[in-house]
């Protein structure tokens, strides 16, 4: 097949950089051929979304050169023609939809490039219906929920019938099941013949391409299958990167079962392998688990109901009967698919939204009695959002963490004090960091500035709604490790997340939440195992659930209810032994 | 409702999808009568003129299938503010030439022009809310958007720019229930750290205090957020050709010619009695 597209010693500034930072992109070549799939990976700023900028001539190189299907992108009169074969779908979805209604947002790109009408409307039914949105034709795009937006923004690319597509990261904010219907989506395109490059940070999601071509500080730091990415750890880590969770699994079971493949890189991959590994006959005496001392309630929410624009014809009823415990030091997770109500309840909490129907109680509080003070509980509440970086208001570090102690009164030494504190507790050096300029920070670093301006209040519970989404593999590991340190120094937190991996990590108990209620709440074990249930709201049990049940399934007899990489390992191991001494 | 819920879920407009004679009109039909319809109410000097447009107004309300008492709810919330006006106006409007008085205690003095002035500002009121819920209910916003397109279009031959003009239109729309969005979430980012946001209390100037900080960020989001939506626009070709075409088509017939010429001879008589 031909080259589409050629990439020569492509450099790039950003017109307004200092003089002695890095440029963005330095000396990148590439050659995408037609019909492709390409998975793009790197750091947070590692310059992958400015690379597949300059792929549909949006950017246009410093110096070297992009062509098209042989057009060049700093030549203007190619624009149309290039957009019209390259189309890109952006990070954020819901600001890259124009009209009011989601027709003629997918009609958009075609009547610019001056199709005939009849056309247009024929393309995008087939748009509509390729992407499951021909339902909702006519709804404004502010009425869809995250997941339907996505898919808006994509029917409206293959409304312009582009021979490739970008996609960058599209899967950052959805929830496990329309993470899965966009890599059904990319399959099913690939095999139309669609080029397709697709930036991700998930690296179980760069697996499934062709070809993996990772970024680091601007440069290509490596490109082949990946196979021969994914096998080359020393270079991962330099770039910011991990192995995909399947094969960092694998590496640690590989001890105890040496007969496992060696290039194990997806789930599917691992449970393969394990059955044709040897199963010993061992096997562990179940213990029962050990229940300590009744834990004291903290929160306690009842029969709780909310309707957002109650007595508007656009009431929109979020929760329906949601109930919720969570016990003095016992970290809870909400999970549940997009628009299942989990940042409402979390909004609940600290008291942001009343409650109308049913009652929350936090601490001493009772939210229920209006002279309760939103002030007062925001103290023993913190609450960090989606997201927190785009509700940065201060321009500077140092005054965004020190806004709530300033709300509270706390003046001077004491103030530069609180600040100091919360700054150490994220990992971030107080003389180094407190007059940055907030926005020149990298992903990371922002998302752990947000973080320390809830803690700056010393709060006792931390409402957490997507803490870890969005940022690159290194980032997410270093911010697990803060959060798990805050976890230590007494912090009972609430976490919401889209990553059962993640939630693993930092909490004991769950509650599954679908259509505004609370359907299954226990012990991570307990819910993890009912995957039936899972799969109806929308969920998928955490990778090590996954594998342990496949091994269960071909005769390990391995306990029940594993979650944890450690757990699964250690049960193995036991196993190994117990086989050996029969 | 919430302190929080700044309408970023609302529509603009109360647009009633129903199959009727008027909503079937070609876009432009509409528009052009319900312009027409609503510059006379606005116009008209004479109480009888007013009366015609308020009935006209009545009647196309009910060729549309539009409940005549959901239609009238729309008059109950301005009602107060105009009985004042229409009390005021009746003792202010006075002709002195022609006019009679009816009624005299102390300096308060009615008079037959002045009755006649409260009548005639009740009747206006009454008939442009009506024709503007009309408008609201018979066209969409993509209708209307398609519907100036196209009106606006041989402008566009002597050089005015009526595409990027409604393309800002659009945009506009879109843009705010986003910016409402956000808004709503700097807000809730601020409280939840303590700031006193939204609470009954605190004096006017207090809580016009309250939105400065909001301001700036939100200023910032939305700049962000446009430059997105001008990438967004860049990366579908906006703008790449000469000719865009629409997918919406329309089909001017007969009888929205007959409409249209309906609704100029309405102004006409509305103008003139």
């Amino acid at each position: 097949m031909g080259i589409l597209i050629e990439v020569d010693n492509l450099n790039y500034r950003h017109p307004n950089s200092e003089p002695g930072m890095l440029s963005a992109l330095r000396g990148i070549n590439l050659r995408i051929a037609e019909g492709e799939y390409v998975a793009l990976i790197g750091a947070n700023g590692s310059g992958k979304t400015t690379l597949a900028r300059h792929l549909n001539a949006l950017l246009r190189p410093t110096s070297g050169s992009v062509r098209i299907g042989d057009l060049d992108t700093q030549n203007p009169r190619n624009y149309a023609a290039i957009r019209a074969m390259v189309g890109m779908v952006f990070q954020s979805p819901e600001d890259q939809i124009i009209a009011t209604t989601v027709e003629e947002d997918v009609a958009f790109g075609p009547e610019n490039l001056g199709i005939a009408p009849q056309e247009i409307r024929e393309r995008v039914n087939t748009a509509l219906q390729n992407t499951g949105m021909s339902e909702f034709r006519l709804r404004p795009p502010h009425q869809l929920s995250a997941g339907q937006v996505q898919r808006l923004a994509l029917a409206g690319i293959l409304a312009m019938r582009p021979r490739c597509i970008i996609f960058d990261e599209p899967t950052a904010m959805l929830d496990p099941v329309g993470r899965k219907d966009v890599q059904a989506l990319l399959s099913q395109l690939h095999k139309e013949g669609i080029t397709i490059l697709y930036i991700t940070h998930f690296m179980e999601e760069a697996v499934r391409a062709e070809r993996v071509v990772v970024l680091c500080q601007g440069q290509v730091a490596l490109d082949g299958s990946p196979a021969q990415v994914f096998n080359d750890a020393p270079s991962l880590n330099k770039s910011g990167l991990e192995r995909p969770p399947a094969a960092v699994l694998a590496d640690v079971l590989r001890p105890q079962i040496p007969q496992l493949a060696g290039n194990i890189l997806t789930v599917e991959e691992l449970t393969q392998s394990l059955l044709a590994c040897p199963i010993p006959s061992g096997r562990i005496l179940e213990q029962p688990p050990v229940e300590d001392e009744q834990p004291t309630p903290l929160i306690k929410v009842h029969d709780l109901g909310y309707t957002y624009l109650k007595g508007t014809p656009f009431a929109e009823r979020a929760l329906t009967g949601a109930s919720l415990r969570v016990d003095e030091q016992r970290s809870h997770g909400l999970i549940g698919a997009t628009g299942s109500g989990k940042s409402t309840l979390l909004q609940h909490l600290n008291g942001l939204i009343r409650p109308q129907e049913g009652t929350v109680r936090v601490g001493p509080y009772d939210l229920n009695d209006p002279k309760i003070e939103l002030k007062t509980v925001c103290q023993l509440v913190g609450m960090s959002f989606q997201i927190p970086e785009t509700q940065f208001f201060e321009q500077y570090v140092g005054d965004e963490i020190a806004f709530g102690p300033r709300q509270m009164g706390i003046k001077a030494a004491g103030l530069v004090q609180q600040v100091r504190q919360a700054m150490e507790m994220v990992g971030l050096d107080f003389e180094d960091y407190k007059d940055r300029l907030v926005f020149t920070l990298s992903g990371g670093e922002k998302r752990k500035v947000a973080l320390a301006s809830v803690l700056a209040l010393h709060p006792r519970i931390l409402a957490l709604d997507e803490p870890l989404a969005g940022l690159d593999p290194l980032s997410r590991r270093d911010l697990l490790e803060n959060l798990r340190e805050w976890q230590s120094s007494g912090v009972t937190m609430v976490v919401s997340s889209h990553y059962m991996e993640d939630l693993v990590e930092l909490v004991g108990v769950v509650t599954v939440l679908k259509n505004g209620k609370d359907v299954i709440s226990g012990a991570l074990a307990k819910v993890f195992s009912r995957r039936d249930e899972l799969e109806e709201a929308g969920l998928e049990a955490p990778l090590v659930t996954q594998v342990a049940a496949s091994m269960l399934k071909s005769g390990w007899a391995l306990p029940r209810g594993l979650v944890r990489q450690d757990e699964l390992v250690r049960a193995v191991a036991e196993l190994v032994k117990a086989g050996v001494h029969e | 409702m919430s302190n929080f819920e700044y309408l970023g879920r609302v529509t603009i407009g109360q647009y009633l999808p129903i199959d009727s004679f008027l909503h079937r009109l070609d876009t432009r039909a509409r528009l052009l009568f319900f312009f027409c319809l609503l510059a006379a109410i606005t116009l008209a000097a004479h109480p009888a003129g007013l009366f015609l447009g308020l009935v006209v107004a009545l009647v196309c309300l009910v060729i549309a299938h539009i409940p005549l008492k959901f239609a009238l709810r729309g008059l109950l919330p301005p009602l107060p503010f105009l009985l004042v006006l229409a009390v005021i106006q009746v003792f202010l409007a006075r002709d002195s030439s022609h006019s009679v008085i009816l009624f005299q205690f102390g300096p308060v003095i009615l008079t037959n022009t002045g009755l006649w002035a409260g009548a005639a500002l009740l009747i206006r009121f009454a008939g442009l809310i009506l024709g503007l819920s009309l408008a609201s209910f018979c066209l969409s916003t993509s209708q209307i958007i398609h519907g100036l397109d196209s009106l606006l279009k041989p402008f566009a031959r002597i050089g005015f720019p009526s595409r990027d003009l409604i393309m800002v239109m659009q945009v506009t729309l879109r843009f705010l229930p986003l910016l409402a969005l956000s808004a709503e979430r700097i807000a809730k980012s601020q409280a939840a750290r303590g700031a006193e946001w939204g609470i009954g209390h605190g004096s006017l100037l207090q809580r016009a205090r309250q939105i400065i900080p909001l301001i700036v960020p939100l200023f910032l989001t939305s700049l962000h957020r446009a430059e997105n939506l001008a990438l967004a626009m860049d990366a579908r070709a906006y703008g790449s050709s000469s000719r865009p075409t629409s997918m919406v088509e329309m089909h001017f017939q007969a009888v929205d010619g007959l409409a249209v010429g309906l609704g100029f001879i309405i102004t006409g008589v509305i103008l003139v009695v």
